[in-house]
Formats: structure tokens, C-alpha cells, sequence
């Protein structure tokens, strides 16, 4: 039995004789397509288990898997961020979580359980939102793997890590690997900021959200889900005024349904249900133990690819469709010159002369290539529209019905920001 | 609103918090709905290996919610297990019994699964009848890594009899992998193609034809003309085509560019949306056959002995389906879909072409039955499975696969494959090479790449050109890794075979048909030697 010695002030068990003989066999020799770069023995063990200290961002359907993988694959030094806590529908795949445990903090439960469970690896967990963190922090480690199921995490950790790219400083280049999953398909993918292709760079490659025209919802609805939006977006302002709906609880999913099975019958729409009303207002997404077992593997084989060199890591995108028998597709996104975060060329952008300020900011909200959802626009020191504060919003507010030819010369450029997003993006105004 | 309407709102909304095993399994219903569940629930599953690779495939099948799963392995816990597998309690476990270390780590899991630790040798069941009927007593038997030998044996029995279950044979070595369903034949009703059925808007069904005929856009007011729904649209504009080129419809790219362009002149405003979206779904008038090829090879099989297949109900709603499509007085096609897409139009509109296709639907699902009774007078199928069939018939599969090892023997189907598909073929040899050299009982850190190159080659026979570069990149990982069961690789595996499983017990989605190969090295997978 392993002797348990003290260390950093937590009790951590020392490696038994052939605790690794599995890993040690791809550590000890090189195989025929691994860079010679590659230390085979004792330089590489040591610095996957002494050295490599890595970030987990998600300890949901993806982070539990990628928890325990990292932990058996030998990274004893693994952090884990996560702003959730645990609901009963997690536990068809969040497998760290028992019924006990709905109501705790994800990541909390998460890091206990590996610790219990792989002797000898310290996971430190932090509840709470990766924006809390700074430059500084995220700079300690030396790879990061997100298992989010949110764009706009994923925008914000990516455009910090390639914001913190110092080319002085080798060891500022912390790799991304990024998974993510929907149902029986997913996509595995490697980010090396300012190398290679980053998650801005590919943002027209998501699906775009389904959007139900207002005037669909309010005039002419033919779908259930139009009942639904209806209930949800038209009525319930209507009739609760400033209470805010809260799509976790039960009696206002149930308000809804109620709501929207009325509307549908007024209507002969058939198809209004209690699952499918939770599935659009929550905009549920199917998720399975299985296809993220799959994409987490992937993302932690290649971390330890990355930290190991004893194999070369996915350059660098890895996407599964397992509907219909199994189809893969490895290839390499490319950089976006006018990506926003590691581009630096300005987007060009051709407007009519009579376009106003706010049909623009509308355009953009829609461009899938931008999906900006509350921009500040601005002109070199001339304020255009900001959203906040409440004064500049108002002293702004006069230039929305403006055309952008008023106060934009023909070839100048806007600065659009946004609070959710710590970049800019530069727009090349040009008139037709 | 009246009040017994209401009343039978509050009533269907009374009592509609779903219970907890729906909120569990939420996010998976949502994929296999309660009947895929069912199937799941009452499945028995046989792993007869508690590696690591093993329990990562379990914990997969476990935590959706299979009925029971024995874990067969005499193996006690090495050192080397309870360092690669998440399922043993660490070096806690060495020295006990892998199987009944691991199976109280996965039950708890999900509490509705039954899981049984069985330490016999699965050498010695397979040698007597009570050994060789409890292994084809499960619903699916998964083995990782077994002794060619020992595999040849199990697969053997589970092909004997068509009734047995499937076999998924599962292989790695490092950072590479495969896997082989065993299969006689597989049926998918709802295969969840993500392919739109036919609206048979080249061949409307007469209360359809009837609407179009009597559709005059000068008599239509300015809200009516940009809320004509576009299978309308293209009815009558493919009415109009006909009749000015001698019956026939689009055929040439600029034809069908003629076409598109008459049906987008209907818009009189740039708000009518209706008219832009017909012309995008213009494709439909060129594109859609009546019978797509898929099912026309499904129809053109012959036809099955009911008395002895396993799956006599799928063949006999087969059979009906192609009585259905030459009857008379049917529509000369595969039944109607009655599931419409959305399209621009008003509410009153909608509805009334969805009530039509509902009511076609009917009809034509009632031929349906009664073509079904009048043929298959004793068989007695589910009304809900009929009505699946009829409503998926556009899209339903069937699988025929070959025994385990079928297609190492079949020197032609591998030959083709080495051309078609290199890296992957000779990776999955590089591992068949190596089975064969642990059954001759070589030594796995011994096999050199030289030896496991010329097993291979041995393996294909003479006269068949290997692609070197792709032997070499495959026979090297082979042999610095023999044994290694990988953490990150087991996970892989672990994801995609339960994926499969799923899919077979579910009956739903397509389960892979030959090997998937896989090669995390350089990230791939892919698939061959389809029977």
C-alpha cells in the first residue's frame, strides 16, 4: 500500500511501483511520428506531475469527464472554474454528482471527488465566473481546457489569453484547448493565441441561434414554439410587468406552458408542451454521457500531448457527427486577418449613405461573423452611441436616427465595444 | 374564453411538473424520447473485461440508465489498474477482484441500474452449454481486448444463432484503437435523419392540387398575395412550367435557373418573403424523388422467412411498404410525411395545409394498415410501431453485417480497402498483427516493429502492395505501447462504443456497419471493411 506524505498541507499519497506502467509506456520511448524534441523518461514524467499545473474551465457535462482523465493521465496540479450549481437533469452525465449534491457548487463537488478518488493529485476548485479573474492569475498555468456551453465565456477567455501573449515572453502563450458537445455531435479543437487560429476567428462556423420574428410571434404564429415565444416574450411583460422571469423555476415554466397551450389552441397549433417550453425558453440543448466522454478525451489527450510532446497535438480542429454511423473531420481552421481579437485588420464594411447609426447597430447584431449584442460605437475621439453610462447613453441617443455618413467620413473607421467582450473591433466604413 | 375550455386547460396543466426520473434524463430524452429509454432500461449488458477502457464504456451506459450490466473478469487489481482506471478505489483495490471493485463504483452512478461482478473464467464458460447459454442470455456482450483465441470462441457462439446478441469487439494499443459490431442484422425505424422528407410537391395529392388550382393571385388582396405558403407557390409554378414545356418540369441548370427566376417574379414588394423562400426551396422541384435509392434497395431485397427472423415485424411492414408503393390506389410513392416545415405565410394558412397533409397522411396510413392485414393476417404488430414506420418510412435502415474477423479473411475486401482507405486499414491490421502475436505468445514489450510489419504482411498475403509511410506510422505506435490502456484512449473509447450501444438498444440513429478505426495521434477516425 502507497505511503501518504504531507505536502502543500493536504495529505497526498505517494505513487505506488506501476501506478503509471499504462501512461509510462507512450513517456519512455518515442513512437515513429513524435518530434525529436521529445525527453522520453524521467524529464517528462516529472514535468507532467511536478510542473505542469493546468486550468479546467467548466466542471459540468465536459469538466467532469476532463477532471478525471487529466487526473489518471498524471497532471496532479489541476484547477477548476465554475459558476454552477448542481441540478438533478446534470446527473445523466455529470458523473462526479450524486442526488445529494444537487444545490452545491459544481466545481466544489467536483474536486473533492477526484481528490478522493485519485490519490495524489490536488485539484483546487473556485466558484464563481472566469471574468473574476485577472491577467495574473491565469498566467500561472501552463495550459487551459474549457468544457463550456457558453459563447460568450468562451469569447471572453480566449480573447484574454491572446491579449496576454507577450512575444518577449515565451511562457505568456498559454495553448486553448477548447471542447464543446450538442447531442450525438460535438468539436474538439487546439488554440495557440496569435498562432493559430482562435475561437473569434471561427465564430461564423456556429449554427445561428433560432430567432422567431416578432411580428411572427404577435401576428402570424404557425409553430408551438412560436406560442411559446409568444408567452414568454409578449406576455409575460404584459402581465407581471417588472418581475423578472426565472426560467429555473417551476411555476413560471408552468405559467408559460399554461400561457402558451392557450394561444396554440386559440390558434389550432398543436405540439405546445411542458418538455418543449422548458427546451425554448431555456434553450435546453441535448447532452449525453457519451459524446462528451468522447470530446473530453480528445481535449485531454491532446493537453497531454502538449505537455508530454510525446505525440503531436491536433492542429487543430477535431469535429464528430455520431448520428449516423460515425463521421469525423480533422482539419485546420485557418486565421481570420480581420478577426477582432487576433486579426488586427480593420472589417470592411459598405453601407448605403442613408443607413442610420441604429440600422447599423443592428446589422451588426446580426452578422454572424461579429454577434455583438449591446455595441458602444464609436469614431476615432467622437462618441457615436455608447449603451452606459445612463448620461452618455443619453447624450449619444439623438445619433442613432442620424445616417453614419453624418458623422463617419467615406474609408474611416468605428470602434465597436461591448461590455461582455474585453476587445474591440475596428470597422472600415466605406458608402456605395 | 368559455368555461369548460378553460377548465380543460387547468386540467391538462394540473400535475404537469414531470416527475424526477424525467428531469434526470431531460437532456437524453430529448434525443431517444421514452421509447428509446424503455429499450435502454430493459437492456442486459456483458462486459467481460474490467479494464479501464471497460468501465469507461460502462460508465456511459450506466449513467443514461441500462437495466443491468455484468462485469465478467477473473482478473484481480494490479498495480497498473488501479492507477489507469477511474472505477477501482486507487491502490485500495489491488490485490481484490477487478470486477467487484468496480461494480459498486459504477451502480452508484445511477441508482436504478443492477450491476453483478462475476469472477468465473470466461475460457471455461464458453466450454460448457450452461456457460455458453448464460453468454447469449444478454442483450449485447462487449469485450476489450481479448485473446484472439478467446474471441474467436465467444464470437463463434454469438453468430450461430440470429437471435443472439450483438458483439462489439473493442481493441487498443496506446493511442490507437478499433472496434467491430457483430451483427446479422440491424433494423433503424427512427434513424433521426436530419434529411427533409419529400412534400410531394411534384405530385400534389388532389385536395392539395385542388387549393393550388383554385389559387388566383390577381384575386388576392396585398396581405393574401405575401402570404401564399411556398409549396403553393411552386405547385402552380410548376403547373405553368409543365404546360409550356410539353409536361415535363426543370431539368437543365438553366432551366432550373428559368424556373427560379419565374417563381421569385411573383413578388410584387421586396417585404414578401413568401416568394424569396420559394425560390430557395425551388430545389425541391428537381431534387426530390418519389423513392429515394436507400429505399429502394431496402425494397428491392428479397424478401425474408418471417417464420425464423428475428426481425419479422420490420420485414413484414417491408413488404407491406412495397405493396403500399405499387398499389393502385395508393399514391404510387412512400407514404406521406405530415410533418411540414415552417414557412412564411399566415396562421389560418398554415394550418389549413398542415390539417390537409394531416388528413392525406391519415389516409394513406390507413391503405397502409390494411394492406399490412390483408398480407400479415396473424402478425401482430403495435399500432404506435406501425405508425412509426409509416411516418419514417422515407428514412428507415438496415444493416447486415458479417461475423467477427470476416473481413481479415476476405483478401479482396482488404485490398480494395488499402486503396481506398490506407492509414485506416493498416492501422486496424497493425492491431489484428498484434492479437495474433500475443496469441502465439510473444512477449508484448519483445514485438518489434519488424516482427509486427512482416505479421501484417503475412496477414494480407502476397502479391498486396502496403502503403509503407502508413505501416510504419501505425506498426511503430503499435509496439511502443502494446499493452497500454491509455486513460485519455479508454475515455475515447469509452464515449464511442457506448454511443454505439445506445444506438443498438435504442434502435434509434445508425450504429456503425464495419470498423471504426481510431488514431489519436494524429486525431482521426474512420470507417471500413462494410460488409
Amino acid at each position: 500500500m502507497a505511503t501518504t506524505i504531507v505536502m502543500n498541507g493536504a495529505a497526498v499519497a505517494a505513487d505506488w511501483p506501476g501506478r503509471y506502467h499504462h501512461v509510462d509506456q507512450v513517456l519512455d520511448r518515442p513512437g515513429p511520428r513524435t518530434d525529436p524534441s521529445f525527453q522520453a523518461g524521467d524529464e517528462v514524467k516529472d514535468f507532467l506531475r511536478d510542473k505542469c499545473k493546468i486550468l479546467v474551465i467548466g466542471a459540468g457535462g465536459l469538466g467532469c469527464e476532463i477532471l478525471a482523465n487529466l487526473a489518471l493521465s498524471g497532471f496532479k496540479d489541476i484547477h477548476v472554474i465554475d459558476m454552477d450549481t448542481i441540478d438533478i437533469s446534470n446527473l445523466n452525465r455529470q458523473f462526479l454528482f450524486r442526488p445529494k449534491n444537487v444545490g452545491k457548487p459544481k466545481a466544489t463537488v467536483a474536486a473533492e471527488f477526484i481528490m478522493a478518488r485519485v490519490p495524489g493529485v490536488k485539484v483546487t476548485p473556485y466558484y464563481g465566473k472566469i471574468q473574476d479573474k485577472d491577467e495574473d492569475y491565469y498566467m500561472q498555468f501552463k495550459l487551459v481546457i474549457c468544457g463550456l456551453d457558453s459563447v460568450e465565456a468562451r469569447r471572453w477567455i480566449n480573447a484574454t489569453l491572446v491579449n496576454m501573449v507577450d512575444p518577449e515572453n515565451p511562457e505568456s502563450l498559454k495553448p486553448l484547448i477548447d471542447g464543446g458537445t450538442e447531442g450525438f455531435k460535438g468539436q474538439a479543437r487546439v488554440i495557440l493565441p496569435t498562432i493559430s487560429s482562435c475561437y473569434e476567428c471561427s465564430l461564423d462556423m456556429l449554427n445561428k441561434p433560432t430567432a422567431f420574428p416578432i411580428c411572427t410571434i404577435a401576428n402570424t404564429p404557425r409553430l408551438p414554439e412560436h406560442c411559446i415565444e409568444w408567452a414568454s416574450v409578449l406576455e409575460w411583460p404584459r402581465v407581471h410587468g417588472d418581475k423578472k422571469m426565472d426560467t429555473d423555476d417551476p411555476e413560471h415554466i408552468g405559467w408559460l406552458y399554461k400561457t402558451a397551450l392557450a394561444r396554440g389552441k386559440e390558434f389550432n397549433i398543436e405540439g405546445v408542451t411542458y418538455s418543449l417550453t422548458q427546451g425554448v425558453v431555456k434553450n435546453i440543448i441535448p447532452a449525453i454521457a457519451s459524446t462528451n466522454a468522447i470530446i473530453a478525451a480528445s481535449c485531454c489527450n491532446e493537453a497531454f500531448k502538449i505537455a508530454t510532446s510525446s505525440a503531436a497535438y491536433l492542429n487543430n480542429y477535431f469535429m464528430l457527427i455520431g448520428t449516423d454511423s460515425v463521421y469525423s473531420f480533422t482539419f485546420e481552421h485557418e486565421k481570420r486577418p480581420e478577426c477582432p481579437v487576433c486579426g488586427g485588420e480593420a472589417v470592411d464594411i459598405t453601407i448605403s449613405k442613408d443607413l442610420t447609426v441604429d440600422k447599423l447597430i443592428e446589422t451588426l447584431i446580426e452578422r454572424q461573423d461579429i454577434q455583438i449584442k449591446k455595441p458602444s460605437l464609436s469614431s476615432g475621439p467622437k462618441h457615436l452611441y455608447f449603451q452606459a453610462p445612463p448620461q452618455l447613453e443619453e447624450a449619444t441617443r439623438p445619433n442613432l436616427e442620424k445616417p453614419v455618413s453624418e458623422l463617419v467620413a467615406d474609408g474611416g473607421e468605428i470602434t465597436v465595444t461591448a461590455t461582455t467582450l474585453p476587445f474591440s473591433l475596428s470597422l472600415r466604413i466605406h458608402y456605395s | 374564453m368559455l368555461q369548460n375550455e378553460s377548465q380543460t386547460l387547468d386540467e391538462a396543466t394540473m400535475n404537469i411538473q414531470p416527475d424526477n426520473k424525467t428531469r434526470r434524463y431531460d437532456r437524453q430524452l430529448r434525443l431517444w424520447a421514452a421509447s428509446g429509454q424503455a429499450a435502454l432500461e430493459s437492456s442486459r449488458i456483458l462486459l467481460t473485461s474490467g479494464s479501464a477502457t471497460s468501465t469507461s464504456i460502462l460508465k456511459n451506459l450506466v449513467l443514461p440508465g441500462i437495466g443491468h450490466f455484468t462485469i465478467l473478469d477473473a482478473a484481480r487489481t494490479t498495480p497498473a489498474d488501479a492507477g489507469n482506471n477511474f472505477f477501482l478505489n486507487a491502490d485500495a483495490s489491488i490485490g481484490k477482484f477487478r470486477a467487484e471493485e468496480a461494480v459498486p463504483l459504477l451502480r452508484e452512478l445511477n441508482e436504478s441500474v443492477d450491476g453483478v461482478a462475476d469472477t468465473r473464467e470466461l475460457e471455461a464458460l464458453l466450454q460448457t452449454d450452461e456457460g455458453r447459454k448464460y453468454l447469449a442470455s444478454f442483450t449485447l456482450v462487449i469485450t476489450h481486448n481479448l485473446p484472439a483465441k478467446t474471441l474467436d470462441q465467444l464470437a463463434s457462439l454469438l453468430w450461430q444463432d440470429p437471435t443472439y446478441p450483438p458483439l462489439i469487439v473493442v481493441r487498443s494499443a496506446g493511442f490507437l484503437a478499433d472496434f467491430y459490431i457483430q451483427l446479422h442484422e440491424h433494423c433503424v425505424i427512427e434513424s433521426h435523419s436530419e434529411t427533409a422528407p419529400s412534400l410531394r410537391l411534384t405530385k400534389p395529392f388532389p385536395a392539395l392540387q385542388a387549393w393550388a388550382d383554385t389559387l388566383d393571385y390577381d384575386k388576392l388582396d396585398p396581405t393574401e398575395h405575401a402570404h401564399v405558403p411556398f409549396a403553393l407557390v411552386l405547385i402552380k409554378e410548376a403547373d405553368k412550367w409543365r404546360a409550356e414545356h410539353g409536361g415535363a418540369l426543370p431539368r437543365a441548370y438553366a432551366e432550373q435557373k428559368a424556373f427560379k427566376a419565374a417563381v421569385r417574379a411573383r413578388q410584387r414588394k421586396l417585404d414578401e418573403e413568401n416568394y424569396e423562400e420559394a425560390e430557395a426551396q425551388a430545389v425541391r422541384m428537381w431534387s426530390e424523388k418519389s423513392i429515394s435509392s436507400d429505399i429502394q434497395a431496402l425494397l428491392d431485397l428479397p424478401p425474408v422467412d418471417l417464420r425464423t427472423s428475428p426481425n419479422a415485424a420490420f420485414h413484414a411492414l417491408l413488404e407491406a411498404l412495397r405493396l403500399f408503393v405499387q398499389d393502385p390506389a395508393g399514391p404510387g410513392s412512400l407514404p406521406l410525411t405530415s410533418t411540414l416545415p415552417d414557412m412564411k405565410t399566415d396562421t389560418e394558412s398554415y394550418v389549413k395545409l398542415q390539417r390537409m397533409y394531416k388528413e392525406q397522411a391519415r389516409v394513406e396510413n390507413a391503405l397502409f394498415k390494411e394492406i399490412l392485414k390483408k398480407n400479415f393476417p396473424d402478425l401482430r404488430i403495435e399500432d404506435a410501431v406501425v405508425d412509426a414506420f409509416v411516418k419514417n418510412a422515407h428514412h428507415i435502415k438496415l444493416l447486415r453485417g458479417r461475423q467477427s474477423g470476416g473481413f481479415d479473411k476476405d483478401k479482396d475486401a482488404l485490398a480494395s480497402a488499402l486503396q481506398i482507405f490506407p492509414k485506416e486499414t493498416v492501422t486496424h491490421l497493425a492491431l489484428s498483427a498484434l492479437s495474433e502475436l500475443l496469441a502465439r505468445g510473444a512477449e508484448p514489450a519483445s514485438i518489434t516493429a519488424e516482427a509486427l510489419t512482416a505479421e501484417v504482411h503475412a496477414l494480407v498475403g502476397q502479391g498486396v502492395e502496403l502503403p509503407n509511410d502508413e505501416l510504419e506510422a501505425a506498426a511503430g505506435e503499435v509496439v511502443r505501447a502494446p499493452t497500454a490502456d491509455l486513460p485519455n484512449t479508454a475515455a475515447f473509447l469509452g464515449g464511442m462504443v457506448a454511443q454505439e450501444a445506445i444506438k443498438l438498444l435504442t434502435k434509434q440513429y445508425v450504429p456503425v456497419n464495419g470498423y471504426c478505426v481510431i488514431d489519436l495521434v494524429d486525431s482521426w477516425t474512420g470507417i471500413i471493411g462494410a460488409p
